[in-house]
């Protein structure tokens, strides 16, 4: 991925720049509004990660000038405004995501992942599928290795928010966010229990194939490997 | 020191004393025209009678005539006037001497002085009268009257009135600034201690007096605010004195395993391990801030957290579905109680938030029973809507149950389990924002039950 990071802090910036590289990402920044401004008008990239709060021109008016040029790249707002109603007011801008300061690299990492193959476009078809595991949204039928699986409806609808990220890393707080519509962190470890109570329905039936992975320190991926 | 001149109090009093003054210089003024005027009047009518007569007389009997009337009604004391001149202005008949000052008014009377002569002294006298000119021996007759008492009367009016307004002018100035002066000490007062007060001396007091008076109110009423700004500066004090403790544990934790593991030749895998036990410590020193910040955020009334009409059976339902798994692998029951459909007007998130963090509490510290059990409700009540979660725990103590509501108050039962001692606080929080209570009630025979009760609209 070709990313754009327009962040005036230099310690921070290159923190992530070391972080996205070692991921396998080409990245460029731009230390001010004015510069980033300049930079996601001239060049292409896939993602835009902006700070709010930059010197010359703010980064909630940057992101409002670049979607009057490009409609369709998407945009995630790094901030130390976390509160819901900022992040409100940030996707009102324009932006697509926004990641509260300080944020853990793994999720930022995650969402990027996730915001770049949005664009890609989806199949039109009615059937979720990664290898033999298919999820019929209109049915909502859940089968296996051509086994019917029964599924309580929010396991049913995790699944179908990881079968449309297939081999992407998934963090707690996005299954929060997307399957619960929760913005707040719960102290326990509330999803881990929703995610094994998944994996006990998906993979422990299919022996020696599992899908649903523990990404240590960032989230979850549902993957199938051949 | 202030000048008592420069009051609004004394301004007030200045205006109003020149009113009264006013006031009192046109009563007077009216007194005299319906009074002392009226007599002075009626003299003069009495003149013109006079001068009428003593036409007739001449009329009648000439020039001798009226001599022998002056002689006549001149033998005998009077205060009236007469002085009679022939044509070529020699005296013939008359009371007076020779008038002198002698001015003639439009309407044809004539004030003049003369001069008596009492016991060998001269003595002024005024006269008031009219001219009658006889037509045949073009004789001309003064008739009038001594208008000393008059005049000593119209300048004792004149002065007793002007006495009357300087006094009522010096009385009020005076009494004016004597007043302005014991307000301006009470304000004065009051400046002294608000400046104690601003200087840091935060357990100073307004003066108050016994009476009930506008001053005494203003005092009362701000002794109260400082009383509660008191009572939330030692709470806000405290609340930093816990914030710096419970942040600097968790820093100095990361501090000393990161010095510790640079210090010591360890391999790559125990790096990781510290780094690893690092950031487990930052991510929770992470949600401690975030959870302080939503705390502030809701306790300054946000106004930007929006409310809208929200199902709480969905509300419930949705929190029972997230907890419902963790709890039944703790061995836990998870109830939830709603009968009827309630609908309120809330912000989601936070009340969502808030029974989540009752729930875990209850989780984390109500779970000790045999069977523990914990259950979420709600129940539309005549002008408000209970929502509860209770468990069958070792519950609270009474008197612990006040301290649990603030900020990182951790009982000690509870330190040793993981925590920020910050999730009741926004509980309480959320209620507020919500203009709602929180209680915290025992359960039968064992246990918490937190209610939190929100009014309807």
């Amino acid at each position: 991925m070709h990313i754009l990071l327009i962040e005036d802090d230099n310690d921070a910036a290159s923190y992530v720049i070391k972080g996205l590289k070692e991921s396998g990402h080409v990245v460029d920044r731009a230390s001010d509004g004015e510069e980033g401004l300049y930079m996601a008008l001239d060049s292409n990239f896939d993602v835009l990660v902006v700070d709010r709060m930059l010197p010359k021109l703010d980064g909630l008016n940057l992101i409002e000038k670049v979607r009057k040029e490009k409609t369709d790249i998407p945009i995630l707002i790094l901030s130390a405004l976390g509160e819901v109603d900022e992040r409100v007011k940030g996707l009102k801008y324009g932006a697509d995501d926004y990641l509260a300061k300080p944020f853990s690299f793994s999720e930022l990492l995650a969402r990027l992942e996730a915001l770049s193959r949005r664009n890609q476009p989806e199949a039109s078809s009615s059937l979720l599928e990664l290898g033999d595991l298919k999820l019929d949204l209109l049915s909502r039928k859940v089968e296996r290795e051509g086994q019917v699986i029964d599924l309580q409806p929010r396991e049913y609808k995790l699944l179908e928010f990881l079968l449309r990220r297939p081999n992407q890393v998934v963090t707690r707080t996005m299954l929060l966010e997307g399957v619960w519509e929760y913005h707040f962190d719960p102290q326990t470890n509330v999803i881990d229990v929703h995610i094994s109570r998944l994996r006990s329905k998906i993979d422990k039936p299919f022996k020696g194939k599992q899908m649903l992975y523990t990404e240590r320190g960032a989230g979850y991926a549902l993957r199938y490997d051949e | 020191m202030n000048n008592p001149f420069n009051l609004a109090s004394f301004r007030l009093i200045f205006i109003y004393t020149m009113l009264l003054s006013i006031s009192v210089g046109l009563i007077l003024t009216f007194l005299y025209f319906t009074s002392a005027r009226d007599i002075e009047i009626e003299a003069d009518q009495k003149i013109i009678k006079k001068v009428e007569d003593l036409n007739n007389v001449y009329l009648r009997y000439r020039g001798n005539g009226l001599i022998s009337y002056i002689r006549r009604e001149t033998s005998r004391p009077s205060l009236d006037i007469y002085r009679l001149y022939d044509a070529n202005n020699n005296v013939l008949a008359g009371n007076v001497t020779e008038p002198n000052e002698i001015k003639v008014n439009d309407d044809g009377w004539i004030e003049f002085t003369y001069q008596i002569n009492v016991n060998g002294e001269e003595e002024i006298y005024y006269g008031r009268g009219r001219d009658l000119v006889t037509p045949v021996e073009n004789y001309r007759l003064l008739v009038g009257r001594v208008v000393n008492n008059e005049i000593k009367l119209k300048e004792r009016f004149f002065y007793s009135s002007l006495w009357s307004i300087i006094l009522i002018i010096f009385l009020g100035i005076s009494g004016g600034y004597i007043l302005s002066r014991n307000f301006l000490k009470r304000i004065s007062d009051i400046n002294i201690t608000s400046k104690k007060i601003m200087d840091g001396n935060l357990s100073e007091r307004l003066p108050t007096t016994k009476g009930k008076d506008e001053l005494n109110q203003l005092s009362s009423n701000l002794n109260e605010m400082l009383d509660r700004l008191d009572s939330l500066m030692t709470n806000m004090k405290q609340v930093t004195d816990n914030i710096a403790h419970d942040l600097r544990t968790p820093l100095n934790r990361i501090r000393t395993n990161l010095e510790v593991t640079l210090m010591s030749n360890s391999d790559v895998d125990q790096y990781k391990k510290s780094i690893d036990d690092a950031i487990i410590e930052t991510d929770n020193l992470i949600k401690t801030f975030n959870s302080i910040l939503s705390i502030s955020k809701v306790e300054s009334g946000a106004s930007d957290l929006d409310k809208s009409v929200i199902n709480i059976n969905d509300l419930i339902m949705n929190l029972f579905d997230l907890y419902e798994p963790i709890t039944d692998a703790k061995g836990i029951i998870l109830n939830h109680d709603v009968d009827e459909e309630i609908k309120i007007e809330a912000n989601n998130n936070l009340l969502s938030q808030a029974i989540a963090n009752l729930i875990e509490n209850s989780i984390n510290y109500g779970s000790s029973n045999d069977a523990p059990a914990i259950t979420i409700g709600a129940k539309k009540n005549k002008e408000s809507v209970s929502l509860w979660v209770s468990d069958n725990g070792v519950g609270i103590q009474e008197n612990d149950k006040k301290k649990v509501l603030e900020r990182f108050v951790r009982l000690d039962s509870s330190r040793s389990l993981k925590g920020s001692g910050l999730g009741l606080n926004l509980v309480n929080s959320a209620a507020k924002f919500h203009n709602g209570s929180l209680k915290l009630l025992d359960a039968k025979p064992s246990g918490l039950i937190v209610l939190i009760e929100i009014p309807n609209s």
